[in-house]
């Protein structure tokens, strides 16, 4: 059947002086399947827009052209225009000859102006119209994790709501928060009762999710809880299982174990050091105390916050001397600064030193050899107490469960790819995201706002059961498809998985809510099977016919 | 044909980067042909050759930033493939027709121009 | 509009305030967002990409993008040029009282074709156009500048204007607003670098903001000294002027970074500039900055130490005296620009919004937090904070703030609605 093309030529109201509107229309007016040609000076004002649909309909039109600005600005009311004259919006092409024609160049462009037009028209006459679906989505949301991080993010889903699992590896929740509660003001116990009154929130402890399959809003998860598999199905996963803490490389002394008598000399962590400062009785009182951070790892904001909490504490009820080796302070999170000043106004010393002090024993306690840059000397400081350097890494499982979902990490081995677009809590598979300690963002106020996006992103995508998208944008075809697995291992969205095609045979299938439109999986397909609407090598390859051609 | 200068631009970081470019009237060789893509992963080695069977003298492939593509590895694909045709044209003894892949974010005027100036300046030393 | 429990007033169009409204917007609230000057975008849409061959995480992309989408937004409802008058009423539904002034120039008929400016007879122009990523794209006509405003007859670029978009009589308009929740995203101040005399800005044309060079590099594309036009060849980064002194007991978060990464662009573009950062102690942490960072120790020379005076020689050169901590000396090295690492400041405005909206400050002059495990809200209920005017953001803290905000305003309106429905 003929094409009935119709083309809208927009002056822009005389903003495009170097094209010779009358020569285009003529011109671009010869062109097979071309039904009318029409000259507007505001297309996209509410007068132009009725001008178009009236056009539409009289014309009897079945593809527009646009030619005036960029498509980046101006295309969903044209889209919008073709639907109130009742056509699909996708059967429209636009030639972008304002912001990439006119005002790129200084000469007369009325030949390029003709020319993009007829590479969109050549494009336009292969458009093929795109249904939008609702599609159901399941409610239910699992939360990997059961400190801090999870057990808030279920609580605000439940208050909105949504029905969420948490798994957690160990026998109860709120484990990993351990002896720390009290410094921020939240209280383990009473987030570990409201999670057991609340009836949406379901706990699942001492399991692990060992398979998942399926994509965004229908999730099918294998659970693990004491040798027995369970099966689950959900709509959106949240990963928010913490971090793990290591005695940094340099610190070649051995650590002390819990069990020892605190007393006399040693080297602590600086979880131990807490217990001693807020649980235990202590023999005698240290009189020195050495701090060491941010040697080993630049990311220290949150050991810097450890350590000035802990020095502060120590210095109140110990009256110990303090000091504490550095290259830098971190102070770029709330409150870093004034602990910092706090701290040296009550007499903490600060040692900043270009290079890791060394250590050695002396005498019963830890002497610690470092050259401070503000006095530039080599100073040897005895210590009572040596408060260890700490790296902060992934927890283990790690990379088992990013290997499950088919997410990335980051270079450090944390959760979330370092790329911009995803931040703050999005992985590149919809419906998967990655919240707090996990993603390596290490301190309080930045986990805060973590929960409380996650919580907004989830709700957004579940709480109506169903999402409006259009479908089969990218398709493959079956009959085509030789279940190479080539696209399902490039696809950055894990959209696509082996579906089952009449009877037996298995092929690759886009999931429409997971797919994100880039087509990286159809240029890519050996076998050519997969489509992309308005992206197809026949609209491509026709578009760039057209170069040259006048 | 003309010698036109084919441009395949993501729709995330050198299309909008263009349409900058002519807002701020930052004039380039009106040679240029810009094919709008959504990610620099969906062009495939066809398009590019396809573009100089029917005589462009160059062919760009413009995507986002390494490392901060909208698709996570679409410019990364793209770049190889551009890599493997530059290998293609080669073999069949095409006499160095340039394809190059540049990288862009949106808010890059400047940079998609410099990207335009240097294929030109390609095209122009190898005196086509 | 739906009822007020279904709107939400998000203040300041920044990248938080972009973030929130958008994501309010796509959770099916009306946002009218509120802007007071003639563009969206706040500061961050007037940051260059600083990406080298690879991308160096400074998100200045996201902003753009962000804004796009936001201009876009059928639910989201413009309202720039304004300001809040006053506000009565309560979470779930708030009266806000809002005045805008008019700006001549009609959004929607302006096409950006710039016949205005060229006929304005004026200099500086007193029609112009937006920055290049602001949005909306209609031409600003500023008042001050205009000679019709003076009492003279001048009509060119009324007359000149071919969609009629230029109206000299319009008044500005008063409107009140009834939303059920307001996110208060005004953003900051760059510190006022003229406080610190000694160091020259202001008198010295070299002697410049960083706020400065991200506009230059976004307007230019390259650097060029303000004095000569001539290629900078080497250049001193100062770090924390307008933080971690005695009136800014906070370090502003984004300096030691955004210094690092203009100077790694600066090198990229031109391999032998020399430059040098002065520094107290280096931010370096955070997602994806480390890896950064032992490149730039390899190329950019790194000074604890900052310095007290700068003085212009007789040839141009910036003389700067510091001391030279690992040293313990006062040396003296001269360049040809200095770039001021100014932090992030407690907006100029914010009291008078404060009293209007009757929140809480901060001692350090921040919108402040109702307790410290609440990040966004504020001691009035339903009012939320999102961005920079609660402390100092980066773009990924700010946009995840933003998007914070918009989650406990969703949670405030449910729970609203619940009340009704129930009570
Ligand atoms: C060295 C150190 C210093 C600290 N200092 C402070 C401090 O100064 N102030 C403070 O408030 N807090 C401190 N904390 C605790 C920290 O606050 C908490 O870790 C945090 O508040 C909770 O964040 P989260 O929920 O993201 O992680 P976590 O509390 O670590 O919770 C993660 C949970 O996930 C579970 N999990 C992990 N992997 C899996 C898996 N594969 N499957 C199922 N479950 C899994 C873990 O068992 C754990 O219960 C410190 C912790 C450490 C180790
Ligand atoms: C020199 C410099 C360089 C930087 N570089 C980077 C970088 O490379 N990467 C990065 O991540 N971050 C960078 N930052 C930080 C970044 O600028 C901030 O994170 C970001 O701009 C904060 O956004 P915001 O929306 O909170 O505030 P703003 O950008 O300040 O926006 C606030 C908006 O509110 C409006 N407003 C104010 N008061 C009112 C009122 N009363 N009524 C109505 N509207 C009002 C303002 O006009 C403005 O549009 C840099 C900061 C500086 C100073
Ligand atoms: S790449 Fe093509 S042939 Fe291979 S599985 Fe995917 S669709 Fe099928
Ligand atoms: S278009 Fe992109 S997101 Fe969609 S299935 Fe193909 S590769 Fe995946």
């Amino acid at each position: 059947m003929e094409t009935r093309i119709g083309i809208f030529l927009c002056n822009c109201g005389g903003g495009m002086k170097n094209i010779d509107f009358d020569a285009v229309a003529e011109k671009v007016a010869r062109m097979p399947g071309v039904t009318c040609v029409n000259l507007v000076s505001h297309l996209c004002l509410d007068e132009g827009r009725e001008k178009m649909i009236a056009s539409i309909r009289e014309e009897n039109l079945d593809r527009v052209i646009v030619a005036a600005c960029s498509p980046e600005f101006k295309e969903h009311i044209f889209r919008q225009a073709l639907e109130d004259a009742g056509l699909n919006g996708h059967l429209l092409a636009m030639a972008n000859i304002r912001e990439q024609c006119s005002w790129a160049h200084e000469g007369d462009v009325t030949e390029k102006a003709v020319e993009l037009i007829k590479m969109a028209t050549n494009r336009a006459r292969l458009l093929q119209p795109l249904e939008r679906k609702e599609l159901p989505v399941n409610r239910e949301v699992l939360v990997i994790g059961g400190g801090f991080s999870a057990i808030d993010t279920a609580l605000h889903l439940s208050r909105l709501g949504l029905r969420t699992t948490l798994l957690e590896k160990e026998a109860v929740l709120g484990t990993g928060t351990g002896e720390w509660q009290s410094l921020h003001g939240f209280d383990n116990s009473s987030m570990t009762a409201a999670v057991e009154g609340d009836r949406n929130i379901d706990v699942l402890a001492s399991a692990r999710m060992t398979a998942a399959e399926g994509t965004i809003g229908d999730f099918t998860v294998t659970i693990t809880r004491e040798g027995e598999e369970i099966s689950r199905k959900y709509g959106a996963i949240v990963l928010a299982t913490g971090f793990r803490t290591e005695l940094a490389p340099t610190s070649t002394l051995k650590l002390r174990t819990q069990a020892e008598p605190i007393s006399g000399i040693s080297i602590v962590s600086q979880e131990q050091l807490f217990h001693m400062l807020h649980n235990s009785i202590v023999e005698a009182k240290p009189r020195t105390i050495g701090f060491m951070f941010d040697f080993s790892d630049e990311n220290s904001r949150f050991p810097t916050l450890t350590t000035l909490n802990n020095a502060l504490a120590a210095k109140n009820k110990w009256g110990s001397e303090i000091y504490i080796f550095c290259k830098n302070v971190k102070v770029d999170s709330e409150g870093a600064e004034k602990l910092y000043r706090e701290a040296r106004e009550c007499g903490v010393v600060f040692l900043k030193c270009e290079t890791t002090p060394r250590m050695s024993m002396d005498n019963g306690r830890v002497a610690v050899e470092a050259r401070d840059v503000f006095l530039g000397e080599d100073t040897v400081i005895a210590c009572d107490l040596l408060v260890a350097e700490e790296l902060l890494l992934p927890i283990a499982g790690t990379e088992t469960l990013s290997s499950l979902l088919n997410i990335r990490l980051d270079s450090r081995g944390f959760y979330q790819d370092e790329n911009v677009h995803l931040y703050p809590v999005a992985s590149e598979k919809k419906g998967v995201f990655v919240i707090g300690w996990c993603r390596g963002n290490l301190d309080m106020g930045r986990v805060l706002t973590d929960i409380s996006s996650v919580v907004m992103s989830v709700h957004g995508l579940l709480s109506s059961g169903k999402i409006l998208v259009e479908v089969e944008r990218v398709k493959v075809d079956p009959q085509k498809c030789v279940a190479c697995l080539t696209c399902i291992r490039v696809c950055p969205h894990g959209a696509i998985q082996l579906v089952r095609v009449d009877g037996d045979k298995e092929v690759a299938g886009i999931s429409d809510l997971a797919c994100d439109a880039c087509g990286i999986c159809s240029a890519i397909c050996p076998a050519k099977a997969i489509k992309f609407q308005g992206y197809r090598d026949e609209e491509i390859l026709a578009q760039i016919e057209a170069i040259g051609e006048s | 044909m003309n010698g036109c200068i084919v441009a395949f631009c993501c729709e995330h970081s050198a299309y909008p980067a263009a349409d900058l470019a002519g807002r701020l009237r930052l004039h380039y060789p009106e040679s240029l042909r810009v094919i709008r893509v959504p990610c620099a992963g969906r062009v495939d080695v066809i398009h590019i050759l396809k573009a100089f069977e029917n005589g462009a003298s160059a062919v760009l492939v413009l995507g986002c930033e390494d490392g901060a593509c909208h698709h996570i590895t679409g410019n990364t694909r793209a770049k190889e493939r551009v890599k493997y045709c530059n290998m293609l044209l080669k073999e069949v003894e095409v006499d160095g027709r340039p394809v190059a892949m540049f990288n862009l974010s949106p808010n890059t005027p400047h940079k998609f121009v410099r990207a335009v100036n240097e294929i030109t300046k390609i095209i122009k030393e190898s005196g086509r | 509009m739906n009822s007020a429990s279904r709107i939400v007033l998000v203040v300041g169009s920044g990248i938080s305030g972009v973030a929130s409204a958008l994501e309010l917007a796509n959770a099916g609230f009306d946002v009218y967002l509120l802007e007071k000057e003639a563009v969206v975008g706040g500061h961050a849409a007037s940051f260059p990409c600083k990406a080298t061959d690879v991308c160096s995480k400074c998100s200045a992309c996201v902003v753009s993008d962000k804004i796009k989408q936001a201009v876009l937004h059928p639910k989201i409802r413009l309202l720039t040029n304004s300001a809040i008058r006053k506000l009565s009423g309560e979470a779930g539904n708030f009266r806000v009282e809002i005045t805008q002034q008019p700006r001549y120039v009609d959004e929607e008929r302006c096409i950006a074709c710039s016949l205005c400016t060229e006929v304005c007879p004026t200099d500086p122009k007193a029609v112009y156009p937006p920055p290049a990523e602001g949005a909306p794209f209609s031409y600003i006509l500023d008042e001050a500048l205009c000679l019709h405003f003076k009492g003279e007859k001048c009509d060119l670029c009324r007359e000149n204007c071919p969609t009629k978009a230029i109206e000299f009589d319009r008044k500005p308009q008063e409107q009140e607003l009834s939303v059920g929740a307001i996110v208060v995203a005004t953003g900051f101040d760059v510190f006022d670098a003229r406080g610190k005399g000694s160091l020259g800005y202001g008198r010295y044309p070299d002697v410049i903001t960083g706020l400065d060079l991200e506009r230059i590099l976004n307007r230019e594309g390259c650097l060029r000294l303000p004095s000569n036009g001539k290629e900078p060849r080497n250049i001193a980064f100062i770090q924390c002027i307008g933080s971690r002194d005695e009136g800014h007991g906070y370090c502003s978060h984004v300096c030691c970074k955004y210094a690092m990464k203009l100077a790694g662009l600066i090198k990229y573009q031109v391999p032998d500039t020399r430059i040098t950062i002065f520094y107290i102690d280096l931010q370096t942490a955070g997602k994806g900055f480390a890896q950064f960072y032992e490149e730039y120790k390899a190329k950019i020379r790194f000074i604890r130490g900052v310095p007290v005076e700068i003085l212009r020689s007789e040839f141009g050169e910036l003389d700067v005296r510091f001391e030279d901590i690992s040293q313990g000396i006062v040396c003296r090295d001269t360049f040809d620009l200095v770039v001021l690492s100014v932090g992030i400041s407690p907006g100029k405005n914010s009291w008078d919004l404060a009293r209007i909206l009757g929140i809480n400050m901060s001692n350090d002059g921040f919108f402040d937090v109702a307790d410290p495990l609440s990040t966004n809200e504020t001691n009035v209920d339903g009012i939320l904070l999102a961005g920079a005017c609660q402390g100092p953001k980066d773009i990924p803290d700010s946009v995840a703030h933003g998007i914070a905000a918009a989650s406990k305003a969703m949670e405030i309106l449910s729970e609203s609605v619940g009340r009704r429905v129930t009570g």
